[in-house]
């Protein structure tokens, strides 16, 4: 397999001086179609990648169809409980097993020629069977499984068979993020119906830096500041708080909360109506988990970056963002909220309001966010100006929120994947990732 | 030819009148940008504008849609597309608004269930983006004229991919 490890493009594009405090990005990254190309077999064919939430399959023969890292699967409950990842595509001859985008089934039937596979995968039924030799059979031509495997609710499917990592391993340090918003409900946590299905005409990549960039808040996001601090919020630079590198591509920015929070952080752009309650949930963090742990939980913001396309803003509400290359000038986003299962119909109107306010192709952010990477993206055209640069924070000890330590730790781990080492070992964490490991 | 219209029928013609002319005006001063106007003179203070998520179509309320707008909020909108804050609206956008098949699905008395099509088309920052969908409105009677106090898009995407984005109002 030489020619698969030959580097795909000329030079270098990740330039990484630690030494210097330096590090650039050539920006073929984002518009070289070969380079896209070369990112679906040699990331998002081999990585854990994320396909949805459990509780988004919550009953026996539940099951959703999307498309994960540029393939057709479908996520679902069998009626022994077990949740599967199958290829959304019949073993016949190949049509779409599923193309209902969610539902509740005792079978999948295949609308060409009428295969039938239980929600397990199984063959159960072929029409005209006497058309088939005695060398076939039925148990030989069960719907694809993949590998996958769930973390907190959190659903993962690996299209390598031979990925040495299981999930939690290739997970790092992002399971004690996973572990604080699975931590926020007993009763557990549930996707909130209703997807933002939307995109934007820019690299998938610059969306997963733009999540993870907090430097560009006061600037671009000025309205949305205008707006929250009119309610009595705190603007993150003076919040103070952390970016992390979790490993294996992954990182965090951690900080104090703008605002509130409606899982237990009460202040009065809520309402007094809600605070009982609120306050009431707060205290019983602190019974569960002592007040150290439960301050964290309840009363820290945070958002996650989970290698490779994987965002949770775990802010004013939780939000579920699932980034899907499109070629390089593409992408496909799906946002979703998480919540406490168990909710308070107030508060659970609440948290809604709140998401809609900052997120979503209609919030006072999102539609700034996606408007400047596509800006990002046109400038590219320019191929004058060869680089981006990323270096913010690499002259201290524990970069601020308002650097770019995150989406370094983004991009080492997207290099060594490119570049043929299979940066499947931990110990290959670069040293700027060391950060990951301390306490917070 | 002349056409002899009852008297029930009169009336009901002058209503679909007097709605449609209110629904193009709104969609005119939208279309101009005299947002403030159309917030001040066509909305009730307790409107609600809403346009729900692409993927639930049952009308359910306890799903999470695009925009739920309580009057505060969409007068901060509104504000916040008029005072340029809105990155990807300045420059602002041309709109055009066609809008069709008007029609008066109840009248209650105080209020008009109104239900229209929508094509808004939009072009900004070298792009050209249609959202096509279905208004469902309610209409306060106000005299001669109505007021808007509920304003629902239901967009008929599958999905804003190719959108992105929805920062303008529907
Ligand atoms: S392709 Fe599915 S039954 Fe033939
Ligand atoms: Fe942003």
């Amino acid at each position: 397999m030489t020619i698969e490890l030959q580097r795909p493009v000329g030079d270098p594009i990740v330039l990484d001086d630690p030494g210097r405090h330096s590090f650039r990005v050539d920006r073929r990254a984002y518009t070289d179609e070969d380079v896209a190309a070369r990112e679906l077999t040699r990331i998002f064919d081999r990585c854990w990648l994320y396909v949805g939430h459990e509780s988004e399959v919550p009953g026996p023969g539940s099951y959703v169809a999307r498309d994960v890292g540029g393939r057709p699967v479908v996520m679902a409950r069998g009626s022994d409980g077990v949740i599967r990842v199958f290829a959304n595509s019949c073993t016949h001859r190949g049509a779409l097993i599923c193309s209902q985008p969610a539902g509740q089934v005792r079978s999948f039937r295949c609308p060409y020629h009428d295969w039938t596979f239980s929600n397990q995968g199984d063959l159960v039924g072929v029409p005209i069977p006497d058309g088939y030799g005695p060398g076939f059979r039925k148990a030989d031509f069960g719907l694809a499984r993949h590998r996958s495997d769930t973390y907190r609710g959190f659903v993962f499917v690996t299209f390598d068979p031979q990925q040495p990592l299981t999930l939690t391993e290739y997970l790092a340090g992002a399971t004690e993020y996973l572990d604080l918003v699975d931590d926020q409900s007993e009763a557990g946590m549930e996707v909130i119906r209703g997807a933002q299905l939307h995109g934007a005409q820019a690299n998938w990549k610059l969306m997963m830096e733009n999540s993870v960039d907090i430097y560009h808040f006061r600037a671009l996001h000025k309205r949305y500041v205008t707006y929250m601090e009119s309610l009595g919020s705190v603007p993150p630079r003076r919040r103070g708080g952390f970016g992390r590198a979790l490993g294996l591509g992954h990182g965090a920015n951690e900080l104090p909360p703008a605002a509130a929070r409606p899982l237990a952080y009460w202040t009065p752009m809520f309402g007094a109506e809600v605070r009982p309650r609120i306050e009431a949930t707060a205290a019983r963090f602190v019974d569960r988990f002592g007040p150290e742990r439960a301050q964290r939980i309840t009363g820290t913001n945070r958002a996650l970056l989970v290698f490779p396309n994987l965002m949770i803003i775990d802010a004013i509400a939780i939000t579920i963002r699932k980034i899907d290359p499109v070629g390089a000038g593409r992408m496909a986003i799906t946002s979703v909220a998480l919540a406490p299962r168990d909710e308070d119909p107030d508060i659970r109107e609440l948290r809604k309001s709140h998401y809609l306010t900052f997120l979503g192709p209609a919030g006072f952010a999102t539609p700034d966010d996606i408007e400047i990477i596509e800006s990002c993206q046109r400038g590219y055209l320019n191929r004058t100006v060869r680089y981006s640069d990323l270096s913010r924070g690499m002259n201290k000890e524990v970069p601020e929120t308002t650097d770019e330590l995150p989406a370094r730790e983004f991009w080492r781990q997207w290099d060594r994947l490119m570049h043929g080492d299979d940066g499947h070992h931990v110990e290959a964490a670069h040293p700027g990732g060391a950060h990951g490991t301390g306490p917070r | 030819m002349t056409i002899e219209l009852s008297v029930d029928e009169a009336a009901q013609v002058r209503l679909w009148h007097r709605v449609s002319q209110f629904l193009f005006r709104e969609a005119r001063l939208l279309d101009e940008w005299r947002l403030r106007e159309w917030y001040d003179e066509m909305l009730t203070d307790d409107v609600r504008y809403a346009v729900p998520a692409t993927d639930v179509r049952d009308g359910t309320t306890d799903a999470l849609g695009l925009v739920d707008d309580d009057a505060a909020r969409l007068r901060q909108r509104i504000e916040q597309l008029l005072n340029d804050e809105v990155w990807c609206e300045n420059p602002r956008s041309r709109t055009n608004r066609m809008i069709g098949n008007v029609e008066i699905l109840a009248d209650r008395g105080t209020h008009l269930d109104v239900a229209a099509n929508v094509v808004v088309h939009r072009f900004g920052h070298g792009r050209s983006d249609a959202y096509v969908g279905k208004y469902r409105f309610e209409l306060v009677v106000a005299g001669e004229s109505f007021r808007v106090r509920r304003r629902v898009v239901v967009l008929d995407h599958e999905t804003l991919y190719e959108h992105g984005k929805l920062s303008i109002i529907l």
